[in-house]
């Protein structure tokens, strides 16, 4: 085995754990949001879509479910409704796995906006239809195209830094199995 | 799908679940504190440093202010004298209860479309929900949702944040609300014409839910000509807070008997006369204060019912 330890299946869900903790950290720091300015990306969903585009196998749906659940709770949203969104566009995108595999990164970009925007639009219905307040529809919205914007960034971080590409083909993992 | 029951659960039974997030905040924000500790103390020697680049303008600056400052103090200091001597004169006693318990800032909600913060006092400290939330100046928001060790305080520039507020000098009742932006608008003004930009801002204790007379602000003019409230509390940097005991507040219980006079007159007629000779005769026969106070005000009533109708007759 020729294969350091850390590429294991388990350190990576480890890293993502760590990686989600990060940035729901940086979020409950007090040096806080102004009032009236503008949103900023949600780092953590970019995260969960381009690591399920490239290796699905590390994010089971109860880490999804974990997290962001978690998050639901500490940042104030309504506990439930965004991470059940969550799981149907991570569920969607596992169904697919074949199918993104073979995209390039431009297409697999303008995919994922597709999801992002689909996702805020249901989120938004759901809530609207139990009426919930909510927020402006314009600061959601630069939320999900700041989203999108960084989302080749967090992707270009992910392998460059995590060494997280999708599987090339013929491929095996540490069993010998094929991806 | 359980998620969705869970969302389903929080439309139907908010508080229930509510309760459920005050205590996992209670249990996993305390204990990420070591950590948040030096990344806030470092963004703020970063925004420190920044400050020092500016140095030599902040200098003049500050002298101009100095010179303005020692104006206001000598008239702050006339003022004070003079309502030293009017308290004196009217025998004011301050109210003895409204005492306060001091919190630290923890950590903010993050999100940028709800504006609250999380303060270590609990209610381990007494703390209740709806209190008032200052900092040294001015009202900053009120305590909703209360943890063992934390609780809650939604700003004022929540959206979700209304409160009733009186303007002065024109003494106008209006309601702030929050919309997330830094000057949150003024609505449901009485009277805008009366209000001025620059006039005081306090809250009004309409609705029981807030002391009267804590300072909230100064009215601005928005760049969209609404009326809005330039706040006095720093929102910049929120770190110590006060949270404003207020005692329960007494509930009037019953409907309030009709006050009559106590001698048993028959009915009159709705006429006014029959009603003034009635209200002047019931003093006459009963002996004390009370009663005849009631029965002159009873009587001035009866005339002022009366004039309408001689104006119509």
């Amino acid at each position: 085995m020729d294969d350091p330890w850390w590429r294991s299946l388990l350190a990576y869900r480890a890293l993502f754990l760590g990686l989600a903790l990060l940035t729901l950290f940086f979020r409950l720091l007090p040096s806080g949001q102004t009032p009236g300015s503008l949103p900023g990306p949600d780092v953590l969903l970019c995260l969960i879509l381009a690591w399920m585009v490239r290796r699905p196998e590390y994010l089971p749906l109860s880490v999804i479910v974990i997290v962001i659940l978690m998050e639901d709770l500490l940042l104030q949203r309504p506990p439930g409704l965004w991470s059940a969104i969550v799981v149907l566009a991570t569920e969607f995108l596992r169904g697919r796995v074949t199918l993104t595999r073979e995209l390039n990164f431009p297409v697999e970009w303008m995919l994922v906006s597709g999801i992002m925007l689909g996702m805020m639009l249901v989120n938004r219905l759901v809530l609207a239809i139990v009426f919930v307040p909510q927020p402006g529809f314009g600061l959601v919205l630069v939320q999900s195209l700041w989203s999108i914007a960084i989302y080749p960034g967090v992707v270009l971080l992910s392998q460059l830094a995590f060494n997280l590409h999708k599987p090339a083909m013929g491929e095996v993992d540490r069993a010998g199995r094929r991806l | 799908m359980g998620l969705l029951g869970l969302f389903l659960l929080w439309r139907i039974d908010s508080p229930r679940v509510e309760r459920l997030r005050a205590d996992l905040i209670d249990t996993l924000v305390p204990n990420l504190e070591w950590a948040m500790r030096p990344v806030t103390l470092l963004s703020g020697m970063a925004e420190d440093f920044q400050s020092y680049s500016r140095i030599y303008e902040q200098n003049q600056e500050l002298k101009r202010e100095l010179q303005q400052m020692k104006a206001w103090k000598e008239a702050a200091l006339q003022l004070e004298q003079k309502n030293a001597r009017l308290l004196d004169l009217n025998n004011v006693r301050l109210d003895p209860k409204l005492t306060h318990v001091t919190g630290v800032v923890m950590a903010d909600s993050g999100s940028p479309f709800r504006q609250s913060v999380l303060l270590n006092v609990g209610a381990r400290d007494g703390i209740r929900d709806g209190w008032a939330t200052m900092d040294g100046i001015g009202l900053v928001g009120r305590i909703s949702g209360v943890g063992e060790r934390t609780s809650r305080v939604i700003l004022l520039t929540d959206a979700n944040s209304r409160l009733p507020v009186t303007i002065q000098p024109s003494l106008q009742t209006a309601l702030l609300s929050g919309e997330n932006s830094p000057l949150p608008p003024l609505e449901f003004i009485e009277d805008s014409d009366e209000v001025r930009p620059g006039d005081r801002v306090v809250t009004s204790g309409d609705g029981g839910v807030f002391p009267a007379g804590l300072l909230v602000g100064q009215v601005v003019l928005g760049s969209d000509k609404r009326l809005r409230v330039d706040l006095a509390a720093d929102f910049q940097r929120l770190e110590f807070l006060r949270v404003l005991r207020s005692h329960d507040f007494e509930v009037i219980s019953d409907a309030g008997g009709l006050i009559v006079p106590p001698v048993t007159v028959p009915l009159p007629d709705t006429s006014a006369e029959a009603l003034e000779s009635a209200a002047g005769e019931a003093p006459t026969e009963t002996e004390g204060g009370n009663v005849e106070a009631l029965g002159s005000g009873l009587s001035e009533g009866g005339d002022a019912a009366a004039t309408p109708g001689a104006d119509d007759g």
